[in-house]
C-alpha cells in the first residue's frame, strides 16, 4: 500500500446523489468516509443503491450531485450536468463484478496481462511472470492457458480477482461476486477474498451472504432508500442493530437463511 | 410424359457453363470484398451517436433490406446510366448492385455482433484502466468479429446465389449460360438440373462450414 497518513480517508463520499432519468433516484445524499485498511461490507434491500454505490466509486456512473475523493485527492465530482472523473485516480481501484467479465477471446493469462501491458506499458514477459505468480497464489497455475469457457464459475471469479490485482489496486470493489455461482463454488471465491483481507487489502463489497459479511468485514454499512441508515462494526450492525430498519432487514435475511 | 434424358447434350457443352461459373464466382468474390469492408464502415455509421451519420446509414440499410434484390438489380442497370450518365460494363454493374446489397446485410451482421458484446465487459475494461480506443480494439472488435463470421459467410453465399439474378440483365454468368444452352439444345431439364448442382457444389461446403463454426461457438459460449 502507499503511504497514506492513517488519519486521512481512503475514500470520502460526500452528499452523493445519483439517479437514472428524471424520476428514478437511487442515491439521495449518501455520505461515507472509508479509512485505509478498512473492509467495508455494504448490505441492504435490493434497489437500495448498494451496487450503484460501488459502480460510482469505480467511476462507471455519472452522478448528479456530490463528490468522491480518493487517497485525499479529488476523484469524482458533479459539476453542473457533467460528471468529472479523474481517470488516473480511477486506475488505483480494482473491481470484480457479479456477472462473469473475463474476455472470452483471450486465455486466462492474456486476460491478466492485457491491462498491465496496454495501460502501464509492462513488457509481455514481465506481465506474464507476474500473472503466473498471482495465479499460483490462487491455485490456478494449471489454468493459465485455458480459455474462460473451460473454467467453472468459481474459477472465473478467482481469475477476475487475479486480473484486478495485476494493477496493484489500492482499493478493491466486489459487487455480489458470488451471487451468480452455484452454492458449492462460493467457498473457493470467498477464500480468495479472505486471503486478500488478511493481507490488508482495503475493500468495499456488496454481498447477500451475511455469514461471509461477518467474517470479512471490519465495518458494515446498512444502506436503504439511497442513504446510509446504519454504520458500524459487524457485531453491531449484523448482531445488534440500533436502527429499526436495520433490525427488520437482518431479521428477515436470517429468517430466510434459516 | 415421353421424355428421354440426354445428359450428353449438356456434358458436350460444359465449356460455356464453366465460363459462366467463372463470371458468377468473380461477381461473388468482388461483391463480398465490397460487402465485408464497406459493411463494417456502414455498421459504424449505423451505431454513430450523430444522427447526421446514423440516419442516412439506416436508410441505406433499410432500402436494401426492404426491397427485392431483383428490383435493386434491374433498377441499378436501367436507372443508374439514365440518371447519372454512367455507363459501366455489365459485370461491374452487377458487382456494384450485389456489393451494395451485401453491404447493407453485412452492416446488420456487424452491428448485431458489436451490440452483442456484454456491457459488463466494457465496464470491466474501464475498471482495468483501458482507454475507450483500447476497449474497442481489445474487447469489442475481437469478440464482434468472431461472432459475425458465420453470418458474413451465410450472407456471402446468399450473394453467390442471388448473383443468378444478373442473368436477366444480360450478364453472362452461370445462369445466363445455362438459359442459353437450354434454349439451344432444347434440354431444359438436363441443363437446369446441372446448373442447380453447380450452385449446390459451391454453396454446400460453405454452409457446412457455417454450421461447424456455429457449433464450435456454441460450445465455447457455455
Amino acid at each position: 500500500m502507499t503511504a497514506i497518513p492513517q488519519d486521512a480517508a481512503l475514500v470520502r463520499i460526500t452528499d452523493l446523489h445519483k439517479g437514472y432519468g428524471a424520476h428514478i433516484k437511487v442515491l439521495r445524499g449518501l455520505n461515507i468516509e472509508m479509512k485505509p485498511g478498512e473492509r467495508v461490507v455494504v448490505i441492504g434491500p435490493s434497489g437500495g443503491g448498494k451496487s450503484t454505490l460501488l459502480r460510482v466509486v469505480m467511476g462507471l456512473e455519472e452522478i448528479q450531485q456530490g463528490s468522491v475523493t480518493f487517497a485525499g485527492k479529488p476523484y469524482i465530482s458533479a459539476e453542473g450536468s457533467k460528471t468529472r472523473i479523474d481517470t488516473e485516480q480511477r486506475k488505483k481501484i480494482g473491481m470484480v463484478f457479479q456477472h462473469y467479465t473475463l474476455f472470452p477471446h483471450l486465455t486466462v493469462l492474456q486476460n491478466l496481462t492485457l491491462a498491465p501491458r496496454k495501460v502501464h506499458g509492462v513488457s509481455r514477459s514481465a506481465a506474464e511472470d507476474r500473472g503466473r505468480a498471482i495465479l499460483a497464489r490462487f491455485g490456478l497455475d494449471a489454468k493459465a492457458d485455458a480459455y474462460p469457457s473451460q473454467l467453472s464459475g468459481g474459477q472465473k471469479q478467482r481469475v477476475a480477482i487475479a486480473r484486478a490485482l495485476m494493477l496493484d489496486p489500492q482499493l478493491m470493489l466486489f459487487d455480489e461476486v458470488t451471487s451468480a455461482l452455484d452454492p458449492e463454488l462460493v467457498a473457493e471465491v470467498e477464500a480468495v477474498i479472505l486471503q486478500l483481507a488478511s493481507q490488508g487489502m482495503p475493500m468495499m463489497m456488496v454481498t447477500h451472504d451475511m455469514w461471509f459479511a461477518r467474517n470479512v468485514a471490519s465495518r458494515v454499512i446498512f444502506c436503504a432508500g439511497g442513504v446510509v441508515v446504519e454504520d458500524g462494526p459487524p457485531e453491531q450492525v449484523l448482531g445488534n442493530p440500533k436502527e429499526e430498519r436495520t433490525r427488520e432487514f437482518i431479521d428477515r435475511v436470517f429468517h430466510i437463511k434459516g | 410424359m415421353d421424355y428421354t434424358l440426354d445428359l450428353g447434350a449438356v456434358t458436350r457443352n460444359l465449356g460455356p457453363l464453366f465460363d459462366g461459373l467463372a463470371v458468377t464466382l468473380q461477381l461473388t468474390v468482388a461483391a463480398n470484398i465490397i460487402g465485408i469492408t464497406a459493411g463494417f464502415g456502414l455498421a459504424l455509421l449505423v451505431l454513430s451517436r450523430f444522427a447526421l451519420l446514423r440516419l442516412p446509414a439506416m436508410l441505406f440499410v433499410e432500402f436494401f433490406r426492404c426491397t427485392p434484390a431483383i428490383v435493386q438489380i434491374v433498377w441499378f442497370f436501367y436507372c443508374v446510366p439514365m440518371l447519372f450518365n454512367v455507363f459501366l460494363d455489365p459485370i461491374t454493374m452487377g458487382v456494384l448492385a450485389l456489393g451494395l446489397n451485401l453491404t447493407a446485410f453485412n452492416a446488420e451482421a456487424y452491428r448485431a455482433s458489436i451490440q452483442a458484446v456484454p456491457r459488463e465487459h466494457l465496464d470491466a475494461g474501464i475498471a482495468l484502466g483501458l482507454t475507450p480506443a483500447q476497449r474497442v480494439l481489445n474487447i469489442v472488435l475481437p469478440q464482434a468479429m468472431r461472432a459475425s463470421v458465420p453470418v458474413l459467410l451465410t450472407n456471402g453465399i446468399g450473394t453467390f446465389q442471388q448473383s443468378a439474378l444478373v442473368a436477366i440483365v444480360g450478364v453472362a454468368d452461370l445462369m445466363y449460360q445455362g438459359k442459353t444452352l437450354a434454349t439451344q439444345t432444347y434440354r431444359p431439364i438436363e441443363t437446369f438440373t446441372i446448373i442447380a448442382l453447380f450452385y449446390l457444389a459451391v454453396s454446400f461446403p460453405v454452409s457446412q462450414l457455417v454450421g461447424w463454426l456455429e457449433r464450435r461457438r456454441g460450445l465455447a459460449a457455455r
